[in-house]
């Protein structure tokens, strides 16, 4: 009988106190969690149905219980493989079920695995479009389809820019602009054509995709620029540092978790173990004040 | 063929030519502009690329919709030539089976291309399968020529190409990426084509006022009705004084007549606008292939000739001839021919795609079908056809 409390009771530590759940509680240490502020999280590249995102999934959920997030951005690649009704369960519904069920909204961006008509699938909120903006508190959200630059939707964000008198102004898209991973990298010919406009408008921080890691960027002409491409996929040892980077990590599954307080962002990345790898924060400098590269 | 008219300065100058002159003619004629342009932007991107892309992407209109529609006109010019009662391509008969082929041929590069496409779960990609279908009209020419120089294959080969692209042009011109439809083009349409007539009536020999007045109205037009401007020139040209054309389309004409001393003149200033192009759009960073460029590659140098043999062996048991002179090995050294892209593909490419990773990834399968005239040349080693019979 003795023997029978002592494996329930290891049992039971075992379920409590999994490294996982231990550092789900760590995580978040570097985060205020204020009340009034908004508060998020970033993954991309996830749609595989694999094992690896159902386990970042789980994590999500669990750090959810300290930083109660209410929306989640997905930078595209929402989607591998088949894209049948199914599909979207298993490799949708299904990882992100506690955070649905908890009403956390996603806002996703399209990849170059996306199929385009998954803009029209709801639980994305992208109420069927390519390209849109949202605003959150005092947040601008500008999202982009990056897999091709059209004269029209270069128009029609630089007019979303143009109308934003929002305090902050954050910008989402698969392709990153900037980017130290090895198969992809950063994607020149997207800068030179969006890069003048982050500038002009003043936005403050891009989030991208698509090179299976995290990393961040030193700020470039005083934008902050994160890839976070590692929320199914990974590329293991893929990112080749150099003068740009300022964080990366590509030796497990990530997520990010940020903050906006007033002028600062706060933001943390957690790895599929639970582990902090990195974290940080983002002062808002306004638009004029900003140091070149 | 008139008598000559107009003489010209290349033709007065004769064998005095400087080394450099005759490069220059050499590349003019054999059209080598754009592939040295390609080259030098590959270059230039890979060591330099953000100030490449600046550059590129600031040079990219004028080249792509204005200039570029010099290059579409004389093309259309060349065929309108080619096919005229006289020319090398004159006789409907000879259309049949080069048509059928071209069907066979844009088929079996479509049906590769979405395949693989569908395959690799990226089906974003779908809307490249015009670029898989394109023919390098000049490389599947002399390539040919070099192989197979009197041979029933060169006009089987340039009918076939002449018809590919022509349908590919039809799937491109309404897909013009612009960010405002004007509306109002078709009035100006009107006019343009109208001052066309009144000159052709009275009988205006200069190129050029077509050119300038006619097909500026019609760029116009095309523009704001949200069409490829690109395409200005193709309803002006069978305005233009013609000359019936021999079979060396696409070089650059004799200066024999005034009509080909305008042509010599446009094949000048469009190898120019071809080095453009190639210098702003063949720019691609290495790593930037990704699935698109393997499709693209697949569809042309596979899907292609395939589809084109298909459909001539189908043709061929429904009843049709072979073409004068051409066996089945010669025949799959034709088929081969028409495998590189190359020039149309990239046109297509950037007819259909805006700035992004898709067109990079489309861009260098592009580039890579010109792979398709060495392949071709090996085909013709390998079953000792035309010059390698022996």
């Amino acid at each position: 009988m003795r023997r029978v409390a002592v494996l329930l009771l290891a049992l039971l530590a075992t379920v409590r106190f999994t490294p996982a759940a231990q550092n789900a509680a760590r995580a978040v240490e570097t985060l205020p969690a204020r009340a009034d502020s908004l508060k998020f999280a970033v993954l991309g590249d996830n749609g595989t149905g694999e094992k690896p995102q159902y386990d970042l999934g789980q994590q999500m959920a669990a750090v959810r219980r300290s930083f109660p997030f209410d929306m989640v951005l997905m930078l595209g690649d929402n989607m591998y493989g088949r894209q049948d009704p199914q599909d979207f369960v298993t490799k949708f519904e299904r990882p992100y079920a506690a955070l649905l069920q908890a009403g956390v909204l996603f806002y996703a961006t399209l990849g170059n695995h996306d199929n385009q008509n998954n803009r029209f699938y709801k639980a994305f909120n992208m109420g069927g479009e390519r390209y849109f903006t949202f605003v959150k508190k005092n947040v601008r959200f500008i999202v982009l389809d990056s897999n091709q630059l059209d004269p029209k939707q270069r128009a029609w964000f630089e007019e979303a820019l143009r109308q934003s008198d929002d305090r902050w102004r954050i910008c989402f898209f698969h392709h990153p602009i900037y980017s130290d991973g090895g198969r992809h990298g950063s994607d020149v010919a997207l800068r030179v054509v969006l890069e003048p406009l982050l500038i002009k408008y003043g936005v403050d921080v891009v989030f991208s995709g698509h090179d299976h890691m995290y990393e961040r960027l030193k700020p470039q002409k005083g934008i902050t620029y994160f890839v976070s491409g590692s929320g199914g996929e990974l590329r293991r040892g893929d990112v080749h540092p150099s003068g740009l980077t300022a964080a990366y990590y590509d030796q497990d599954q990530s997520f990010m978790l940020v903050e906006v307080a007033g002028d600062e962002m706060f933001f943390e990345v957690v790895a599929r173990s639970g582990a902090k790898v990195d974290s940080g924060v983002i002062r808002r400098q306004p638009v004029g004040t900003r140091e070149s590269r | 063929m008139k008598p000559h008219a107009l003489a010209h300065p290349v033709a007065v100058a004769g064998r005095h030519r400087s080394a450099a002159a005759r490069l220059f003619d050499r590349v003019v004629q054999r059209y080598l502009a754009l592939p040295i342009g390609v080259v030098i932007a590959l270059l230039w991107a890979n060591t330099a690329p953000e100030p490449y892309f600046i550059v590129a992407q600031s040079l990219a209109f004028p080249v792509n919709e204005i200039g570029m529609a010099l290059f579409v006109g004389l093309i259309m010019q060349e065929i309108v030539e080619a096919v005229m009662p006289g020319g090398a391509l004159h006789s409907w008969r000879r259309w049949t089976l080069p048509l059928l082929a071209a069907g066979g041929g844009i088929a079996g590069s479509a049906a590769v291309y979405l395949a693989y496409v569908r395959g690799h779960y990226e089906p974003i990609l779908e809307t490249g399968w015009p670029i898989a279908s394109a023919i390098d009209i000049a490389a599947a020419y002399y390539v040919l020529k070099s192989i197979l120089p009197r041979s029933g294959a060169l006009p089987f080969v340039l009918l076939l190409a002449i018809a590919t692209d022509l349908f590919g042009m039809l799937i491109i011109a309404p897909q013009y990426p612009t960010a405002v439809v004007h509306g109002g083009g078709l009035g100006v349409m009107l006019v343009a084509l109208g001052i066309a007539g009144a000159m052709r009536a009275l009988r205006v020999r200069s190129f050029w006022p077509y050119l300038a007045v006619c097909g500026t109205l019609s760029w116009v037009a095309l523009y704001r009705e949200g069409l490829h401007p690109a395409f200005a020139l193709v309803p002006i040209v069978p305005f233009l004084p013609h000359e019936p054309r021999r079979l060396d389309l696409l070089a650059d004409p004799p200066d024999d007549d005034a009509v080909h001393h305008f042509e010599h003149e446009w094949n000048t200033l469009v190898q120019g606008i071809l080095f453009l192009f190639g210098l702003v759009n063949g720019g691609v960073l290495f790593r930037g292939y990704d699935t698109g460029t393997w499709a693209l590659l697949l569809a042309a140098l596979v899907g292609r000739p395939l589809g084109i043999l298909t459909a001539v062996g189908v043709a061929v048991a429904a009843g049709w001839h072979l073409p004068r002179g051409l066996g089945w090995r010669q025949l799959l050294v034709a088929a081969m021919a028409c495998s590189s892209g190359f020039t149309f593909a990239l046109f297509f490419a950037t007819g259909i795609l805006s700035t992004g990773p898709l067109l990079a990834q489309l861009t260098i399968g592009a580039l890579g079908t010109a792979a398709g005239s060495l392949l071709t040349i090996g085909a013709a080693r390998l079953f000792r056809v035309g010059r390698f019979a022996r």
